[in-house]
């Protein structure tokens, strides 16, 4: 079949690799019909996180048909159309039975890979490195689920697929960022970065009961979509600073909720930028936390902090002000089970329609292009979904 | 792999967990392996290899056994003891371990088990970490719900990994379960093999003893041990790690 495979810094192809089988009674294969490329991808794609090898299909935004199921799988049968949570999770521990799914103990099978880094192991992911389990990804013609019966969610209306796509990640990952802002009435919502999960992540602030809603980014045409589809006020932060603009726009108190949906990668501005650059070049540290530090400072004192934006390993970050301001942390990975059958609701009830993230829509074998293109925010680049 | 093999991996551990009895020294020579560990880490990390994996795990077991002051002069004869939070009841977990197949499936990553009778087992060593060795192991402490021991009957053998292999139950606090603990004694009964087998082990029973617990907790909770068995890549079907 054909997959995207990861061979290194900048480099992915367009491959043929094996079709996957059934395993274990648990599983399903997935005949992918969508898949989109997510803003973490890019993480592997500027080989920024660890574990990966030459070869790997990555992907773990997709959807499709399933064509077979082992013989203990009971909630889907072939021709079942459905949407594939990017988060592998056994559903019998005790953290999916206390819906922890990104916290599941039994789905990585590098867990003691993942223990020496980490101290405990994360749940196994599709498409994300050896240390989050080695599971082939989903920007390929077909799919191996594991434990078929906890992860995906059947579409069973006609809806289209580009409405329900970002179920597999995005959407409830923006969904939880807002949760875990823990949003009061009153409340001003500052979101940094407005990529995908930023775009999401505002539109959450709303469902959630926001006052206002706050965007920063530096590229117009993600800035344009947050003022448009998410009502939100923006600032360029290349061409205002963010401090200043935030204390003008809340009285001097600051943002009540800051939303951190940018992660390792942020490019920063000034000498504090410069900075980051400079000691991840010295290996003193693994992320670009500059956005981390922008949002301890900004926030208003004893407000929430939410990540859901993805780091890696170490960052440096001010932890005095961080104390002393009170702050509140909320982050990880997304428990993805938790969401799905509530999203799916907002969506099929009109409430939202995911698909305005849409910018690009290629065939699978534009993969390799449209990486570089995400990459480097060309051509109006926000979301790109792929068709095998 | 080139210069960095398993092997070369393995002698600069070994060399730097013995330190000699001059505390300034060993501190130091702590120092040096915590150092040695964590570019392990991420030099093994980046490799992407199978060599690359275990360099990594040899790394990381390195910095943890450095920073745990986990450093005798006895080298392999110290007991390498794990637990983990299992969510089944001691009853639960010690029949399923009592079960010759289960004691398959959790160490089907270094060795195979075959039974003998009910309480006798062969095991036998395979992939990286030796050739041919093989030994029998005897159920030597069974009490339901509590413990289970398995000792290395002195035999005629071509050598044993360790001397003991035992499990301890205990119930956990609130609806977690029951602690399990595994205790390995990596002390072989004698013979060039069983010396070498050490030798090569000692960098990491950690790693070893740790995914043993992970199968066992997957088994006992979902019925399977998860698996990329068959996953598909450009290098083609069903490579580890």
């Amino acid at each position: 079949m054909q997959a995207l495979t990861w061979h290194g810094e900048k480099d992915v192809r367009i491959s043929e690799v094996p079709r996957p089988e059934i395993v274990e009674p648990t599983d399903a294969i997935v005949e992918i019909t969508a898949t989109a490329i997510c803003g973490s991808d890019l993480h592997l794609y500027n080989d920024r996180m660890p574990g990966m090898r030459e070869g790997d299909v990555l992907g773990h935004e997709p959807m499709g048909e399933v064509i077979e199921v082992g013989d203990e799988v009971e909630s889907l049968e072939p021709g079942d159309r459905v949407v594939v949570p990017f988060t592998i999770s056994c559903g019998s521990c005790w953290f999916c039975e206390e819906d922890l799914y990104s916290l599941c103990d039994n789905s990585n099978p590098n867990a003691e890979m993942a223990r020496k880094m980490m101290g405990q192991s994360p749940a196994g992911l599709f498409g994300y490195s050896h240390l989050l389990g080695g599971y082939a990804g989903g920007q390929a013609e077909y799919l191996r689920v594991p434990y078929a019966d906890v992860g995906p969610i059947k579409i069973e209306s006609d809806i289209p697929d580009e409405q329900v796509l970002f179920l597999s990640d995005i959407f409830p990952t923006g969904y939880m960022a807002a949760e875990n802002a823990d949003i009061e009435p009153e409340d001003t919502v500052a979101v940094w970065g407005c990529g995908p999960v930023g775009q999401f992540a505002i539109q959450s602030a709303w469902m959630l009961g926001a006052n206002e809603v706050v965007a920063i980014d530096r590229v117009p045409e993600r800035l344009e979509m947050a003022s448009q589809h998410g009502d939100a006020t923006t600032i360029n932060y290349e061409h205002a600073d963010v401090y200043d603009r935030l204390m003008e726009l809340t009285g001097g108190r600051g943002p009540d909720r800051c939303i951190d949906a940018v992660g390792t990668e942020a490019h920063g501005t000034g000498l504090d930028g410069i900075s980051d650059r400079v000691k991840e070049g010295a290996k003193l540290q693994d992320d670009r936390p500059y956005v981390l530090r922008e949002a301890i400072k900004c926030c208003r004192k004893g407000g929430t902090l939410s990540v859901p934006g993805v780091y890696l390993g170490r960052a440096n970050i001010p932890f005095g002000p961080l104390m002393n301001k009170a702050l509140t942390v909320k982050t990880g990975q997304t428990h993805m089970q938790r969401y799905l059958d509530p999203l799916l609701g907002k969506i099929e009830e009109g409430e939202i329609d995911p698909s305005f993230i849409i910018s690009h829509q290629v065939g699978l074998e534009d993969g390799p292009e449209m990486y570089q293109t995400f990459n480097d925010k060309e051509d109006d680049c926000i979301k790109v979904v792929m068709t095998p | 792999m080139s210069e960095y093999s398993f092997d070369s991996a393995a002698d600069e551990v070994s060399n730097s967990m013995h330190p000699g009895a001059d505390a300034n020294g060993s501190r130091w020579r702590r120092a040096g392996s915590v150092a040695l560990g964590g570019a392990l880490v991420a030099f093994g990390l980046r490799r992407r290899s199978l060599g690359g994996t275990a360099i990594a795990l040899v790394g990381g077991f390195l910095t943890y056994r450095s920073l745990s002051g986990y450093l005798t002069d006895a080298g392999g004869t110290e007991p390498v003891e794990r637990s983990i939070t299992i969510g089944e009841s001691p009853d639960e977990l010690s029949d399923l371990a009592r079960d010759p197949e289960t004691l398959e499936r959790i160490v089907g990553h270094f060795a195979e088990v075959s039974e003998i009778d009910d309480d006798r087992s062969r095991w036998s060593a395979g992939g990286p970490l030796a050739r041919e060795l093989s030994w029998e192991m005897r159920i030597a402490v069974d009490e339901p719900g509590e413990r289970l021991r398995w000792e290395t009957v002195a035999d005629d053998s071509s050598g044993a990994l360790f001397d003991s292999w035992s499990l301890s139950f205990d119930e956990a606090p609130g609806d977690r379960g029951t602690e399990v603990t595994l205790e390995v004694r990596f002390d072989p009964p004698g013979g060039t093999a069983g010396s070498a087998a050490v030798e090569r082990l000692d960098v990491v029973p950690e790693s070893l003893i740790g995914t043993a617990l992970d199968r066992f907790k997957s088994l006992a909770e979902t019925g399977q041990i998860p698996t990329t068995e068959n996953r598909p890549s450009e290098r083609g079907r069903g490579d580890f790690l």
